[in-house]
């Protein structure tokens, strides 16, 4: 900010308070706030409406206010109870409260902005929410963004593979980005928080990026995954631009602001829990049903006659499906927490230790999570709120996913006929697999393939009062935030297996990766707000802000090992690569809020930000946004019945910063002979690239009928995306083959319908329901090159096409030439659901509470290639039922076969899915029958017990590709999905 | 520290917070990487003999691709994999199969090639710019190696693309030049290469760089020029020139009486940081290189050059409607280097050249390729047909897997003498242009 700018500030702040000093007679009233149970309720807000007066309840429950004025509007709100208001005036000395823990959603506060919040009821917005007992409560989720399927409209969220550890993609109101990343941004008490997916280097054996694709494929895990979800209260989602503007350029794909558990004043409460399951796979799919005609007849195997007649005689036909997948995984997860605390300091620590088994031999994911969260009043005008993380965890993923030396578990079981007999002798010797390049069971049972974490997440806001009178209250708040982990990958193929041994492959192959990331974030912000007389208010923010990332990747390739060694230095070839990542960005904001008696909530900001990722680091880019919400319920005018009306529009904008690296043009280096060498890298870098803005708006409507009890909220957004950030080809023949650059536009547009339902409310029954119904539609706006399909490995395998007037998920392939259109392509299928919609249920009777969420993904294709792979090998489940030939002639392999190149149909299915995400019933065991000592609630869950899909693999949601860019929904052979049980049992103190 | 004190600090801090959005961010340089700018404007001798290795780096790498896609189509040998079947399918036209312009098969020999042309145009400017002690002679030497290698690179894309013609101009990448004929094309690498020859003729008498193991023989001007000289002499025959082949051939390396596999190689190694042979492919396994039946029927049994294919011990192996006996171990191991061109090429062309000139010394030439190989003499007849499908065969033969049977029956028009093996298979005269290669 410019110095001028600050003066004006200033000699602006010296009139408020020379006019708020001009301050009136003041009344005093105290009381005691209790819940329904009497119990007293500690460190409860009280604030009176229209000032700045406000005081917290101290250890008894018990507050004393003066109060300005003739009267006053109280209220106290405390997290999880009701918001309750009372009238004072000067003849009342005590009022005493009781609240209502029955909280509804309209009372919550929603933390929007970097440094403030505001309440649901004149929120402009829709953010969704989602609290702790939601995220959590009915089973125990392997990852924090696994917990939040089906519970937020607007997202899309699929796992990548069911591997174990993680790995997933979220998307919020569609795709934001086609080359550069569609994740939003993920926020910790303030921190922001590294969620990359950090490759292991298998392609070294797996050879994934030769063929067509360069892309990874060692379907990393993403960093988000080390949080543990129990710790969470609530997460908030910012959508987009125009309720996640003020996080400016890394705010396109939309924000996730997490708030974990926070320590009370009053009695220490303790909660220890175990939960004990299992899991096993989700769907599978069974073997080829094989008879001597079929294996006559086969072309692959047409010799193998006699074998599979030995195999039938002795009873030796195996099912390798059952053999590689059928692990039953014991799931165990262990929990601590205590929290307490005096007025002055409270605390909260969160213990949790899981040990989770895959469903394939040697996979697995334990994780050790420690959390201590303080809280301190260092004097009544400031405070301090600090938040460690620890995390360890450790992460066996297996092998799988395409490649292109037939050696993924996947790939090779595809390879194998029940016939083959690949079990170990008696002193575990696995035979070669002649069907394949390797014996997946020994490679199950031999390879590594983990990803192990220390991170360490730490933050801390200080929140000071620097004035105070009855009308004015200014906050400085300043804020820093630490992301700090090490990730050990460790791939090692011992060269006894098959693939390695004899002369195959590398003799052995050792790669160990290490990578050190380090993220800070600093913020400083100064918060006024102002109440006149009338009931109207202003607040005014302004802040500065500044984020660095440091990630630095060694990873060390070793490989002809000798004897059974891993070290990376006992091989006969050593190579080691280094990946740095550096980027600074800086920003500000200014915003300003004017509240007209809760009736009129208007907001108005504008940020601006520069990074060293744009082609010029100190071009500051602006993101302006502005916002109203009219509570029409507030001017009393409607019928009783209806008890909240509003109506609210927001517009936003926000970018995406250029990726790193995007405007080097660089040489990379080589050994040839000995001799050092550098080479020039096939990526055109562009001095000019900037980043990719995105506009929204969003119009809604929320209605609240009988008291609220039945709340109903609709919302329609058009978010625009401009300078999309392309990896546009260009011509070979100039030596490279790709350069970024701002090329393209495209625009979502999509419906979010929520209801809210306390279906029955009564003392010993109730019912909550929640339905949820969503969708996007995406569209290609512009498009500064010619259309060009991506995200897949070929046209005639089906990729994305990016072409304009069309979706930018839309798949596409080779078809009847009468049915192609004039880029000679078939449209097949989109990516996109049609629409999403889920429903969450919550019944408690007496002390039974039983929860249930159904989602429901209409629509949206795959890219299977699965299926292919099986069928080029002539073992797909399927191969020999007939419904898929018009002519009913050939069965389904040998037609999906006779399509191949000429019609990409037959491997692009419907991806849609309905499925019983979430399913649990508890009973507790009441304090009384513990002498008093606490409570111990009983229980089971599971997760994706049921499941209704047409698509012909494990699992609709997979990702060959990971996170990254637009490449979803392409299925090779993944990690299949898995279902889970668990039985929980939890003692409260 | 009094609290009013903090107060008055904090509200400090703020400001100082405000002023510091105001300050600049560092630009950051690619942290990974040398950047081009600075190597463009002012490279040093070290950073120049990095350059020249990258040449041979780009030269040998991602070549599997251009020799995969060449022997495919040349019916030389074929590539099993389940992991992709567009190299049974599309590469030899089954059923309706079409070829794809955004195909790898087309577009990474294409890029591959055409990025060391950009080398060697990076190399040239860097030589252009630098301002390091390097007299004019020392110049010339790595002008001339730059366009040799330059050449020799657009030759095999031009091979690729055929009639379609390439650019052969590429060094501003923001106008590149327009795509010629095929043979303006041909035309333009002949003039290319003359270039290097007179530029390797005033080079003196030692390059002011080395060049790795590979060129171990052709590392003066006066040795590589012998190379630059065969490399013409195979662009003459390409160009029905076979007087001019003749001239080449006199400055170039050809040694009828020496041994057949002389001739600088790209190096590989299994050593950390360098490339393995990306055509080696270990035999007798399910994902293999296995020999054109065609090709195994076409070798007499006394014949040397046995030793490129193998019988497969495991048995016949079927695939996709294709079966085969023998896998290709011509590249028998992860570090077998790969030749750009040899004694035992330039020996037929030679003989090539002399049909319908001379005919006995054409047979005489090919004598020296059948007896180096282990066979008899030749016995046929002396016309000019009978000679050309001799030397055809034994091209076949000596060339095989190196992308010579396609070029070689396209320029005599017999493509249609390549054997199918599936009825509704083709044979591609081209691979299409690149899609990203709009005019």
């Amino acid at each position: 900010m410019k110095k001028k700018k600050l003066d004006k500030v200033l000699l602006l702040a010296g009139a408020f308070l020379l006019w708020s000093s001009m301050a009136m007679a003041q009344f005093k009233v105290s009381g005691t706030v209790t819940d329904d149970g009497g119990d007293p309720l500690i460190g409860v807000t009280v604030l009176a409406k229209g000032t700045a007066v406000g005081t917290f309840t101290d250890f008894n429950g018990k507050y004393t206010i003066n109060l300005p004025g003739e009267s006053a509007e109280l209220e106290f709100t405390y997290v999880g109870y009701a918001t309750y208001t009372a009238m004072v005036d000067r003849s009342t000395v005590t009022m005493d409260v009781v609240m209502d823990d029955a909280a509804t959603q309209l009372d919550e506060v929603v933390v929007t902005g970097l440094a403030t919040s505001v309440k649901r009821t004149n929120l402009a917005n829709s953010v969704a929410s989602i609290s702790s007992a939601e995220l959590s409560g009915t089973v125990v989720p392997t990852t924090t963004d696994a917990a939040l399927y089906g519970k937020a409209k607007g997202t899309n969220i699929s796992a990548n593979s069911g591997a174990p550890g993680g790995g997933i993609r979220m998307n919020l109101r569609g795709i934001t980005s086609i080359n550069g990343s569609s994740q939003p941004l993920f926020i910790v008490d303030g921190v922001f928080i590294d969620n990359s997916s950090v490759a292991a280097g298998l392609n070294i054996v797996s050879q994934a990026a030769g063929g067509g694709s360069q892309s990874n494929q060692d379907n990393p895990s993403n960093r988000l995954a080390d949080l543990d979800p129990n710790d969470i209260e609530n997460i908030e989602i910012l959508k987009g631009a125009s309720a996640a503007a003020i996080y400016g350029s890394r705010a396109s794909g939309g924000v996730v602001i997490i708030t974990t558990k926070r320590g009370r004043a009053g009695q220490t409460k303790v909660d220890v829990s175990q939960s004990i399951g299992f899991t096993t796979i989700l769907n599978p799919l069974g073997v080829r049903d094989w008879t001597e005609e079929r294996v006559a007849n086969s072309s692959r195997f047409a010799g193998d006659v006699d074998l599979y007649n030995e195999a039938v005689a002795s009873g030796t036909l195996q099912n390798y499906e059952e053999l590689l997948y059928g692990n039953t995984g014991l799931l165990s997860n262990t929990r601590l927490s205590i929290s307490g605390g005096s007025d002055k300091t409270q605390f909260y620590l969160g213990a949790s230790f899981k040990d989770e088994e895959g469903i394939v031999e040697n996979t697995g994911y334990e994780k050790t999570n420690i959390r201590l969260n303080l809280d301190h009043e260092i004097a009544d005008w400031l405070t301090i709120a600090a938040s460690t993380n620890y995390i360890n965890s450790s992460a066996d993923r297996g092998f799988f996913n395409n490649d292109n030396s037939g050696t993924t578990m996947g790939v090779a079981y595809s390879a194998t006929p029940a016939w083959a007999q690949l079990l170990p002798d008696e002193d575990g010797n696995y035979p070669a697999n002649p069907y394949a390049a390797s014996n997946f069971l020994e490679t199950a049972a031999r390879i590594t393939n983990n990803e192990s974490i220390d991170r360490f997440l730490g933050g801390a806001t200080a929140t000071a009062s620097l004035y105070t009178t009855d009308y004015t209250s200014v906050q400085l708040i300043l804020r820093g935030g630490l992301d700090h982990y090490v990730l050990n990958t460790t791939a090692i193929f011992p060269n006894s297996v098959q693939f390695q041994r004899d002369g195959n492959g590398l003799n052995g192959v050792s790669v160990q990766g290490n990578t050190l990331n380090t993220n800070t974030n600093l913020s400083a912000f100064l918060v006024w707000s102002q109440y006149l007389n009338s009931g109207v208010s202003f607040r005014t923010q302004v802040g500065v802000t500044n984020e660095t990332f440091d990630r630095n990747t060694i990873l060390a390739e070793a490989s002809d090992l000798i004897g059974s060694q891993t070290n990376v230095d006992q091989a006969g070839n050593r190579n080691t690569n280094q990946t740095r990542l550096i980027q600074e960005d800086k920003g500000f904001f200014v915003q300003e809020e004017v509240n007209l008696n809760d009736k009129l909530v208007l907001t108005a900001g504008i940020r601006g930000d520069k990074s060293s990722n744009n082609g010029d680091p100190n071009q500051l880019y602006f993101y302006p946004k502005a916002s109203a919400a009219i509570n029409i319920h507030e001017f009393d005018v409607l019928p009783e019945a209806l008890s909240q009306l509003k109506l609210r529009a927001a517009y936003g904008e926000s970018g995406n910063f250029a990726t790193f690296g995007s405007k080097y043009t660089s040489f990379a280096p080589f050994i040839v002979g000995g001799n050092s060498a550098l080479a020039i890298n096939n990526v055109r870098g562009n001095e000019n690239v900037g980043p990719e803005r995105q506009s929204e708006l969003e119009f809604g409507v929320d209605l609240g009928f009988s008291n609220n009890r039945f709340l109903f909220d609709a919302t329609y957004y058009i978010k625009s995306v401009d300078d999309l950030l392309l990896n546009a080809d260009v011509p070979t023949s100039t030596g490279f083959i790709r350069q970024v650059t701002n090329a393209a536009a495209l625009q979502n547009k999509g419906i979010e319908i929520g209801l809210n339902a306390n279906v029955v409310q009564s003392a010993d029954f109730n019912w909550f329901a929640r339905l949820s119904w969503w969708k996007n539609n995406a569209t290609v706006t512009r498009l500064d090159v010619p259309s060009f399909t991506t995200g897949g490995f070929a046209d005639f395998l089906g990729q994305y096409r990016i072409k304009e007037g069309e979706s930018p998920t839309q798949i596409i392939g080779v078809g009847d030439p009468e049915m192609a259109d004039d880029d000679g392509l078939v449209v097949f299928g989109d990516a996109e659901p049609d629409f999403q919609m889920s429903w969450y249920n919550s019944i408690n009777f007496s002390n039974f509470s039983f929860t249930f969420l159904w989602h429901w993904k209409n629509g949206g294709e795959n890219i299977n290639l699965s299926t292919l792979l099986f069928d080029l090998n002539e073992t797909t489940h399927d191969y020999d039922d007939i419904d898929l030939d018009p002519d009913g002639a050939l069965g389904n392999g040998d037609y999906r076969l006779s399509q191949l190149g000429v019609n990409t149909e037959p491997y692009i299915e419907d991806a849609g899915y309905l499925r019983l995400r979430e399913v649990g019933l508890y009973y507790t065991i009441p304090r009384s029958a513990f002498n008093d000592v606490c409570s111990v609630t009983v229980g089971v869950s599971g997760t994706n017990l049921l499941n209704f899909f047409d698509y012909n693999s494990y699992d609709p949601e997979v990702s060959n590709f990971g996170a990254g860019g637009l490449s979803s929904s392409v299925e090779v052979l993944p990690f299949p999905s898995s279902k889970r049980y668990n039985f929980h049992v939890r003692a409260s103190f | 520290m009094q609290l009013k004190n903090i107060k008055t600090y904090l509200l400090a801090m703020l400001f100082a917070a405000a002023g510091w959005t105001g300050c600049n961010i560092d630009e950051v340089p690619d942290p990974n990487n040398p950047s081009l700018a600075p190597i463009l404007e002012d490279a040093t001798v070290n950073e120049l003999q990095a350059l020249v290795f990258g040449v041979e780096q780009i030269a040998r790498d991602e070549v599997g691709f251009y020799y995969d896609v060449t022997s495919i189509i040349g019916r030389d040998y074929w590539f099993f994999t389940s992991s992709d079947p567009r190299y049974t399918g599309e590469l030899l036209g089954k059923d309706n199969a079409m070829l794809d312009n955004a195909g790898f098969y087309g577009t990474r020999p294409y890029s591959g090639r055409y990025r060391n042309v950009k080398q060697c145009n990076i190399l040239i400017e860097a030589v252009t710019n630098s301002s390091a002690d390097i007299s004019d002679a020392e110049r010339n030497g790595y002008y001339g190696f730059a366009n040799t290698m330059k050449a020799y690179e657009l030759l095999l894309v031009l091979n690729l693309q055929y009639q379609n013609g390439i650019r052969t101009d590429v060094a501003d990448a923001d106008n590149l030049g327009p795509f010629r004929s095929y043979d303006e094309s041909l035309r333009d690498i002949a003039d290319l290469l003359a270039e290097a020859y007179g530029q390797l003729g005033n080079a003196g008498d030692a390059f002011k760089f080395n060049l790795s193991g590979g060129f171990a023989g052709f590392d003066t001007p006066e040795t590589f020029a012998q190379f630059t000289a065969a490399v013409q002499a195979r662009v003459a025959i390409y160009q029905n020139s076979p007087t001019e082949a003749l001239n080449h051939l006199d400055n170039s390396f050809l040694d009828l009486a020496g041994d057949l596999g002389t001739g600088p190689f790209r190096f590989y190694s299994t050593a950390g940081g360098e490339e393995l042979n990306p055509v080696f492919r270990t035999p007798d396994q399910s994902e293999a290189l296995v020999a054109h039946p065609d090709f195994v029927a076409s070798l007499d049994p006394a014949d040397a050059r046995n030793a490129k294919i193998a019988e497969r011990p495991s048995g016949a192996l079927t695939f996709d409607g294709l079966t085969g006996t023998h896998d290709v171990v011509l590249w028998n191991s992860q570090s077998t280097p790969i030749p750009y061109i040899t004694n035992e090429e330039l020996v037929l062309i030679y003989a090539e050249a002399n049909i319908g000139s001379d005919n006995t010394e054409a047979i005489s030439a090919l004598d020296v390729v059948r007896t180096g190989n282990g066979l008899a003499s030749y016995g046929g007849a002396d016309d000019d047909d009978a000679v050309t499908d001799e030397m055809l065969a034994q091209r076949r033969l000596s060339l095989f897997a190196q992308g010579h049977r396609w070029v070689d029956m396209r320029r005599y028009d017999r493509l249609d003498e390549l054997t199918l093996d599936r009825p509704n298979d083709d044979v591609w005269i081209q691979l299409p242009r690149p899609v990203t290669e709009n005019e």
